[in-house]
Order: C-alpha cells, then structure tokens, then sequence
C-alpha cells in the first residue's frame, strides 16, 4: 500500500477519486476507471480487451495497433499510485486467444513485469478469455469469492451468475462484475456530459471497461435496464479526469 | 438545320420548339472541345443541350452498325434527378423511335439489373458519383467505360468546394484515364466564378470551353410583411403560417422550401393544421425512403398537388413542371443557393418567377432583404476553390486497385489530374499510401495483415476478398452521422421502411417518445436490428428529428449585407415594421452594432453569464474566435462553460462574468498565436473533423448491416483512437489530415486574424441585466460548444454528492492506519 492519508484527501477534494460503499466494504473509485479496496489492498480492473486494435486489423481495419501499450502505460501509472498487494483483472484481459501472439515483444515484457510488481495478480476468466494466453505469469481463475462471517460476502466475476434477474431477493450474495462496459449521460444545468461509470445496486456492482479501444453500453439500454433498475441504482461518471456521483 | 439530323428537326417542328443558338453551337463543335461549361439559368432547356449531341451521335452510329456499350454516362449529385432526367430522356428517344437505350443506376437499383448492367450496359447511363465510383472498382472497369465517349455533369455548380466534387473529380480523373477520348461536358446553374468551375471542371492539364447562356428576366422576389407578432427567435416560422398558406392557396402550384429536413416536417405539420380546404400538400426531404419520394414525384409530375414542403434535396434541376410560386421559408443562406430555388418556379426564360421570403424570426428579416438587394443588384455568391480533401485519397487508391493492380506512381499521376488534387505533395500521398497499405502506423509492430500484397512485378493489389467487400460496402461514405432506418410497425414486427433518422436522435428516445416523422406523429417502440421501431400515434409533445447535416453556412456575403443594413438607418424602410421596431428598441436597449467596432452585450442567463459578440465574420471565423477566448477565458478563470456559433456572432457561456480590462486582454491578436495550438491539439473539433477522416479513409466502418448484429460495447468511438495516435503515434498522417480538414472546414485564420487587428481595443463591453432584442436568437441557438475544464468541474460539483464521499473518507482512513 502507498497511499497516504494526505494523497487521498487531496485527490477527492480534486474529484479525482469518489468513495463508496457496496456489500459491507468501502471502495475507493479512481477516475481513471479503476476501483481500490483499501481493507484488502487490491486494485480492480476490468476489460482490458489487449490487443483488440490488432485484432480488427486482422479484418482489414488499418487501425493503429498501439492500444495495449496505451492501456498497459495508463494501468501502470495507477499501479504506481496504489502499489496495492494484488490485483484481479475482472476479465475480457485479452481481446481474444491470439492475443499474446500479436503482442510486441516490448508490451509483453511491459505486462510481465507488471504482473511481478505484486504479490498477487489474478485473471478472472472472461467470454473474450476463457483460456489464460501461455506464458502469462498470475493465476487464472474462474471467479474470486470473498467471505467474511457476518461482514461480507461477495464474489468477483466478469459476467452475472445466472438468475440475478432475482438480485434483489436476499440471500444471493454480491456480485462485482466487468463484461458490459456501463456508461451514461446526464445533464447538469441543463448542460450534458456522458462518460464511463460504475454503476451498482445493492448486490450487483459493475466496472467500467478499461482498455483503450473499449466502447460503451448506455445504462439505460434495455440489457442494462433487466439487471440495474433505475430507482436502486447508484452511478458514478467519469468526465474529464473526474468523478462524480450523478 | 443542317447540323441536325432530319429525323430531329421532324421532331422538334412538332413540338413547336426551335433549336436555340448555343444549342446548335454545343452540337456542331461537339468535337472540338475536350471539355465544355454550359453555364444556363434553369429553364433554358441545359439538360437536353447536354444530351443532343450524344443523341444524334448514337442515331447515326445505330444506323450503320449494331453498336454496343456504353457511350454516354450522365452523373447528377442526387438519386432523384436521376429518375427525373431519365423519364424527360426516354420521352425525345421513344417519340423519335430511336434506338437508343438508357438506364438509371444508383444505391436503389437492384442487383440483378446491376449484374445485367454490367455485363450488357446501356448506351447511355444515368447515375451518381458513388455508384459511379463502385463501377470503377470492378475488374472489368475498363471494358465498361472503354467506348465511353461522353459523361455529362448535372449540377456542376454543386460539386465545387466540398467533398463529393472531390471525390467526384478523382473518379473523373479515373475515367479519363480508361477512356483518354473521353468528352467532359458540365451543366450549372449561373455561378460567380465560371472560370474556376470550368477549371475544375476540366482537370488539371485541360480547359474548359465555356457557354454562357444570358439570364433571363429577373425574378420577383417579396419579403413577407406579416400582422401577425414575428419572434425574436426561433426557426420555424409559426407566427407565418397563415399567410403561407394564403399563399398557397392563391398559387397554382407551390414549392415551399426550407433550410433542414426538421423543419420541413415541422412545417409540413402546421401546415396540415390550418388546411380548412384540405389542399394536396405533401412533404419531400432526403431522409424519406425511395417509394415515399418516388410517389411525391410521381403526383407532383401529374399535377395532383398544390403545394410541396421540401429541403435542399428539391432544389437541383427537377423539373416539376407548373410550379409557379416559390416560398423560402426561413433565412436564403446565400443568393446564388436563393436563385436557384427561385427557379423552380416558371421554367420559362421570358416570364419573371416569383418568389415570397418568410424569415423565421427578426433576424433574418435583415438577411432576406439582403438577399433581395443582391438579386436587384445582379450579384452572386460564390465558393472559391479549395484543395481537395485528403481522407478521399486512400479510398480512391484502394478503389483503383480493387479494379487492377498498379503501382503507386500511376496512381499518383492520375490524381494530380484531378483538379482539387494537383498540388498533392508527394509526401503526403506517400503516407496516404502507406496508411492504405498497412495502416501507416509507425509502431505497426504486428505485420502479417495487411490491406495491399505487393505483387512479383512491383504493382499492388487488395490482400483478400474481405478487404476488397469491406471497401465496396463503404465507397462514397463522404460521412454523415450514423443512420437507422424507420420502421413503421402496424402489427408485430412487420410494417414498412419509410425513411431514416440520425442514430443519435434515436438514442435520445425511450420507448414511449413521441415524434414527427414523414408526416405523422410516430411513437417510439425500440431499436431492433439496426432499425427503429415505431408506430403510429397521437400527438404528446413530439419530438423532432435532428440532422447534422442540416445546418446551412450563411455566405460571407450576404453576411456583409447584414452588416450594411444595420449600419445605415436609411435602409431600414424597406423592412417589415416589426423588425424595424426590433431595431430600434435594441438601440434604446443597449447599442446597436457599428462599423468600426465590436459590440459585446453581457448578460446573466440560464444560470450563467453569457457573453456575446457581433462580429458579422461568419460562422467559421466565430467558430474559431470562440475556441480561442474560451481557452484564454479558462487560463483567466471565468470559467467558460460553452459557446454556440451563428453567421453573426458568438456567444459564450461562463460561470463568471468578464470585465472591460479582461475583455481587452481577450480580444488581441496575439491568442492566434498562444492559444491556438493550445486548443488545436485537444479541441473536440478536432475529434470531430477525425470521426469524419476515420469513416472517409476507411479506418472503420460506417454502413451497417441487417446481419450485423453489434453489441454496443464492440464498437468504440473514434475519439479513442484519437487520443491514442496523439499520444502514441503523433505522426500518423490521419492527425495531419484531420487538422487538414478541420482548419478548412471550421476555422477561417485569415478572416479571424483580420478581425482581431482590426478590432485591437474598440471592443465594447456593454451590461446589461436581461437579453437583449438582438441576443435572442443568437443564445437560443441550440448547437452549443461544451468547454472541459474548470467551468464544467464548477457545474458538476454542484451537482455531485460529494458530502457522502466525504463522509466516507474517514474510514478509508481507519482502515489505512490499521494496514499500514
């Protein structure tokens, strides 16, 4: 753990970070698109989706295939920020099983030497990855569940388990997931801005996408709509190297 | 008549028509010129000129021997001219029985006449730059265009200083290199410059032979004089409709024109209310579908209506036969573009046509008495040339190289040929190839895909079958904003296509929405497929559709007119009362604008102050002036929250207001120097003019598909690969062109540099507590800039529950003091 009382008193007062809480624990969210568990000292991200430039140039795209070293620079910077003790890529890490194939040599060693950086690094599996690239050090793992007697039970995955149509039922327990890339708009003084968000409800917590080349699904698109209803949710927007609560 | 044929001259007796002079002259010299300029109002029978020669010269080839192929090809920049043109063609080629055929082809034909097209073409084809485009990209371009002897350009005038003439002038440039025998001939409407089109026209190493046919008599044209209260603001003429529809009703036949497609359908709908007679109105924009535009031409031809609400899509060369009132609903927007709406009415040289101007609101009263100052005077606007854009190049190249393999120098030549391209360095065509070859990254580390495969002989050709569909799928992609088709559900899922809305418009509805389309109130349903669902419905507040597109630059000199009209009181007689009250009640008010200084009102509004400068420059110099104080706004902490743009000024939104002192310290020159790259290198303009470079170059894809079933997290945004190639790989050439093409769309340095050195410390700084008359129409403009920076973090920091955070912050603290 590196950061300080004072850093983060500052960065919030900065609005470059929010802090919230879900399923009994405090999340620190940076604006960046990353969330801290400042009781655990884990850094979550999610969507990575490396390697996707070079993918769609492989259909005949012409798209600069610079974004994995763009996403990986930006992961490092934050990494560097929080130097937490592990981190747990919530899936979708590779845009797709050649991923590491078209890697540049500099990135992969670039990512290697992230993952080593901490005492643990986590893949959870996503439909983009279900199978971890050879050569990649960290553990895979389908999904990463977190208990704690009478405090929190919570488990990490990229998509929802199945039958969370009924989440808000008791009993299912919390679920932080990546896979759908939320983000949203809103009008303020009658001005409008749209960004990325994290969104969540009380027992289903969704991160924003972080890659470099990742899109967006709105939170009002209906498949938003079915697992987050709009009078229990809670959003988050990033604008412009802010966040906010909307 | 010896230069024509006997069966010709037959024909023409009968139908009491005499050959005019420059008729006869295009005909008997149609073999000297390589390339010809008519240059004719409308009504002087321009299309028919186009077509004779090729007509006797197919007569006389057909009568000694079974010609085959294609020898003629007429290109119009829109879909419906072409069916237009086509029946006015058929109609000389059936009464004279001659043997000639002659086919339309566009993005509507279907593909089994397509196939047919190909292998058996017509003598003469009727067709569009992007169709005409896609037939160049086929392997056997050359045996298609090989005979070809003549194309006839409609609509010249149109094509100049903007994308698809560029575009177009690289497929002519191709055309002439398949068939170097090959005749240009254009057909415009009168222009200010001819000399220019005709350069344009002819390509690089040519000339053009220009005809110029002497306009008729000049048109009638009123502003209307309403009792009715005119607004202040506003676009939709409401306040008018009643007299419109007088006016209608007086008329035989109306064209009622206005400036975008959402205000035709709002028109259309007032229209409809005050329709006690139940009048055939109808409505006609560019967003309907093929068989709704098809029918409206098809009545109109026939005579059944009494009046059409239509956009710019009318206002090129069809021939509606007894139009004989024209009404310009809202501001003209420049007079050469008034002239030729104008002329839809009466195509007969020797009557005047007639014309009624409605403005909108007070505003553009100034602009349309302008407008009629300029048409008595005789004058026209005009575009001057610009370089030609260079997001087309990779699609041109790869469009060459679909068809055959070749080498870049060839293709280089052939583009120097066009006109808007023969100063094309080399070095940027280079990375314009480089780009089309393999993305043209620098860091391209991965390069097994690639786009072209160099061949054993040093030509290219496309990689794969999939680049060469990708490419076809998106020829003529001259990028407007994503489209869904508008699916009018009766039952379940089935219903009918009757038109096409902006993708964004469609993502602001939720299920329930009301809105006007094609006439009707529709109520939202889903998006289902790539196609937005709705059905029928009653009016609860519609909503009316936005597109981009619809915004029309006001000409730099109509501009001065209103600038001129201001100035002197004495010009003011001729104005309708009410705007002369508007006038003067904005002089007792606050100030009117003078020459020789800027006025600049302050105001509180809407929560913000708002501040707002009359330049008169145009909408681009405004864009720019805008860009550039709110940067410097932001670096004094006003605090700029946005600005909108119109012809006449600018107009900024901060959380704090500006003093005088401050205001001489924005108005100097020296922000083009400090502030501008500043603002070039992350203006959201930027992003924008790349969004539009990205689509035209090919870097991603525009068409959708039924098939294409995308999730919306798969597709991202441009602006990311924007701020990727910034950061990454800031040499990349499409940084280079869209900052191109920013800088020519929107900015206008030269014009703005002069305005500020002209302007250094006589800009005036007047308070005042509410809007002022003039304002109003100015700060209602809905198209405003957002500013990121602190005015927006001020904004959002009112609204965010920061105290929660805060809150929370003290046990984040509890537990960093218990790990560390």
């Amino acid at each position: 753990m590196a950061i300080s009382d004072s850093w983060l008193t500052t960065q919030l007062a900065k609005r470059k970070l929010s802090i919230t809480k879900f399923a009994g624990l405090l999340w620190v969210l940076d604006a960046r698109g990353v969330a801290y568990l400042p009781a655990l000292d884990w850094l979550v991200v999610s969507d990575l989706h490396l390697e996707k430039g070079s993918y769609l140039r492989s259909y005949g795209n012409p798209l600069p295939s610079v974004d994995s070293q763009a996403t990986l620079k930006r992961l490092a910077r934050i990494m560097e920020d929080y130097q937490p003790a592990r981190v747990i890529s919530l899936g979708d890490s590779f845009h797709d099983k050649h991923s590491m194939a078209r890697m540049t040599a500099e990135d992969r060693v670039f990512l290697c030497n992230l993952v080593s950086q901490v005492t643990q690094w986590s893949w959870v599996e996503g439909n983009h990855d279900p199978d971890l690239p050879e050569g990649i050090p960290g553990e895979a793992c389908e999904e990463i569940h977190l208990n704690k007697e009478g405090a929190y039970d919570v488990v990490f995955r990229h998509e929802p388990e199945a039958g969370l149509e009924s989440s808000s039922k008791t009993g299912s327990r919390a679920q932080i997931i990546g896979h759908f890339h939320p983000k949203m708009r809103t009008a303020i003084s009658r001005r409008r801005y749209s960004g990325k968000c994290f969104i969540s409800t009380n027992r289903l917590f969704v991160m924003p996408a972080f890659g470099q080349f990742t899109g967006g699904l709105d939170i009002e698109d209906e498949v938003m709509l079915a697992l987050l209803a709009k009078n229990e949710r809670n959003t988050f927007m990033m604008y412009d190297g802010i966040i906010f609560k909307t | 008549m010896k230069s024509v044929p006997p069966v010709f001259a037959k024909w023409f007796k009968k139908k009491g028509w005499q050959l005019r002079d420059y008729q006869r002259a295009m005909l008997v010299e149609k073999d000297k010129h390589d390339c010809t300029l008519l240059i004719a109002p409308t009504g002087a029978g321009k299309t028919l000129s186009g077509f004779l020669p090729s007509l006797v010269e197919l007569d006389g080839l057909l009568s000694t021997s079974n010609f085959m192929g294609l020898h003629t090809l007429y290109i119009s920049p829109l879909k419906a001219l072409t069916q237009d043109i086509h029946r006015n063609l058929l109609q000389p080629i059936e009464e004279m029985g001659l043997g000639i055929s002659a086919e339309t082809r566009t993005g509507d034909t279907p593909s089994h006449k397509r196939q047919r097209q190909r292998k058996k073409p017509p003598h003469i084809l009727l067709t569009t730059p992007e169709s005409l485009m896609l037939m160049l990209s086929y392997a056997d371009a050359d045996k298609l265009f090989g005979k070809l002897k003549r194309v006839i350009i409609d609509e010249t005038h149109s094509l100049m200083a903007n994308k698809r003439g560029d575009f177009l002038s690289l497929a002519l440039a191709r055309l002439s290199m398949l068939s170097p025998a090959m005749q240009r001939i254009g057909l415009s409407a009168t222009v200010a410059f001819p000399e220019t089109l005709g350069a344009w026209l002819a390509g690089s190493d040519s000339t053009a032979n220009i005809v110029k046919v002497k306009a008729g008599e000049k048109p009638k044209v009123d502003m209307l004089h309403s009792k009715a209260r005119m607004p202040f603001g506003g676009f939709m003429a409401r306040y008018a409709i009643d007299d419109i529809y007088q006016a209608i009703e007086k008329a035989k036949t109306t064209l009622v024109f206005v400036n975008t497609r959402a205000q035709s359908e709002l028109l259309f709908q007032m229209l409809w209310e005050v329709n006690k007679l139940a009048l055939p109105i109808a409505l006609y924009h560019g967003s309907l579908s093929k068989e709704q535009r098809r029918k409206t031409e098809a009545m109109m031809a026939s005579g059944m209506l009494r009046a059409v609400v239509c956009t710019s899509a009318l206002e090129l060369g069809i021939d509606w036969g007894d139009v004989d009132k024209v009404i310009q609903v809202g501001a003209p927007k420049g007079v050469s573009r008034l002239l030729q709406r104008i002329g839809r009415a009466n195509h007969r040289l020797d009557e005047p046509s007639e014309a009624l101007l409605v403005p909108a609101n007070r505003f553009e009263a100034l602009e349309c008495q302008a407008a009629i100052a300029a048409i008595n005077k005789g004058e026209l606007d005009g575009d001057a040339p610009q370089s030609g854009a260079l997001d087309i190049i990779p699609q041109f190249i790869l469009n060459c190289l679909c068809s055959q393999a070749d080498k870049p120098d060839t293709l280089y030549q052939q583009i120097l040929n066009a006109t808007p391209y023969q100063g094309l360095d080399r070095s940027d065509f280079d990375k314009l190839w480089q780009f089309t070859l393999d993305g043209g990254s620098a860091l391209n580390a991965y390069e097994r895909y690639q786009r072209l495969l160099e061949n054993d002989d040093g030509t290219f050709s496309p990689a794969n079958r999939r680049v060469i569909q990708r490419h076809r799928q998106n020829i003529g992609t001259i990028v407007e904003s994503g489209r869904l088709k508008v699916k009018r559900i009766r039952r379940g899922n089935q219903g009918k296509i009757i038109g096409e809305v902006e993708e964004y418009f469609a993502q602001q509805l939720t299920p329930g929405d009301t809105f006007y389309f094609a006439g009707e109130v529709l109520k939202y349903e889903a998006i289902r497929d790539m196609q937005l669902h709705a059905k029928p419905a009653k009016a609860k507040e519609p909503k009316i559709p936005s597109y981009s597109g619809g915004q029309m630059p006001l000409s730099t000199y109509l501009a001065d007119g209103v600038r001129g009209i201001l100035a002197d009181s004495s010009k003011w007689k001729a104005l309708p009362t009410q705007v002369q009250e508007w006038l003067t009640l904005q002089e007792a008010f606050s100030q009117l604008p003078k020459p020789g200084n800027v006025l600049v009102e302050q105001f509180p509004f809407r929560q913000a102050y708002y501040t707002l400068y009359y330049t008169f420059d145009g909408r681009k110099a405004n864009q720019t002036l805008g860009m550039l104080l709110t940067r410097r706004m932001e670096k004094m902490s006003i605090k700029p929250l946005s600005f909108s743009v119109t012809d006449y000024g600018l107009s900024i939104a901060s959380v704090n207001p500006i003093t005088q002192q401050q205001l001489q310290r924005l108005f100097q020159p020296d922000i083009l120097g400090d502030e501008l790259e500043d603002w070039m290198l992350q203006a959201p303009m930027l992003k924008r003019s790349f969004r539009q470079v990205a689509v035209v170059s090919g870097l991603t894809e525009q068409r959708y598909h039924a098939s294409q079933k995308t999730m919306k997290q798969v597709t991202f945004s441009t602006d990311l690969i924007y701020d990727t190639l910034r950061e990454h790989d800031p040499d990349h050439i499409l940084l280079k062109v869209a900052r191109e093409d920013a800088e020519r769309e929107l900015l206008d340095l030269s014009r703005l540099a002069n305005l500020l050195i002209r302007y250094v410390d006589s800009a005036t700084l007047v308070n005042l507590e509410k809007v002022s008359p003039m304002a109003i129409p100015i700060v209602l403009n809905v198209r405003s800039e957002q500013i990121k920076g602190a005015g927006a973090q001020a904004i959002i920091e009112q609204a965010d529950l920061y105290a929660e955070a805060e809150n929370m912050l003290e046990d984040v603290r509890a537990l960093l003091s218990q790990t560390q």
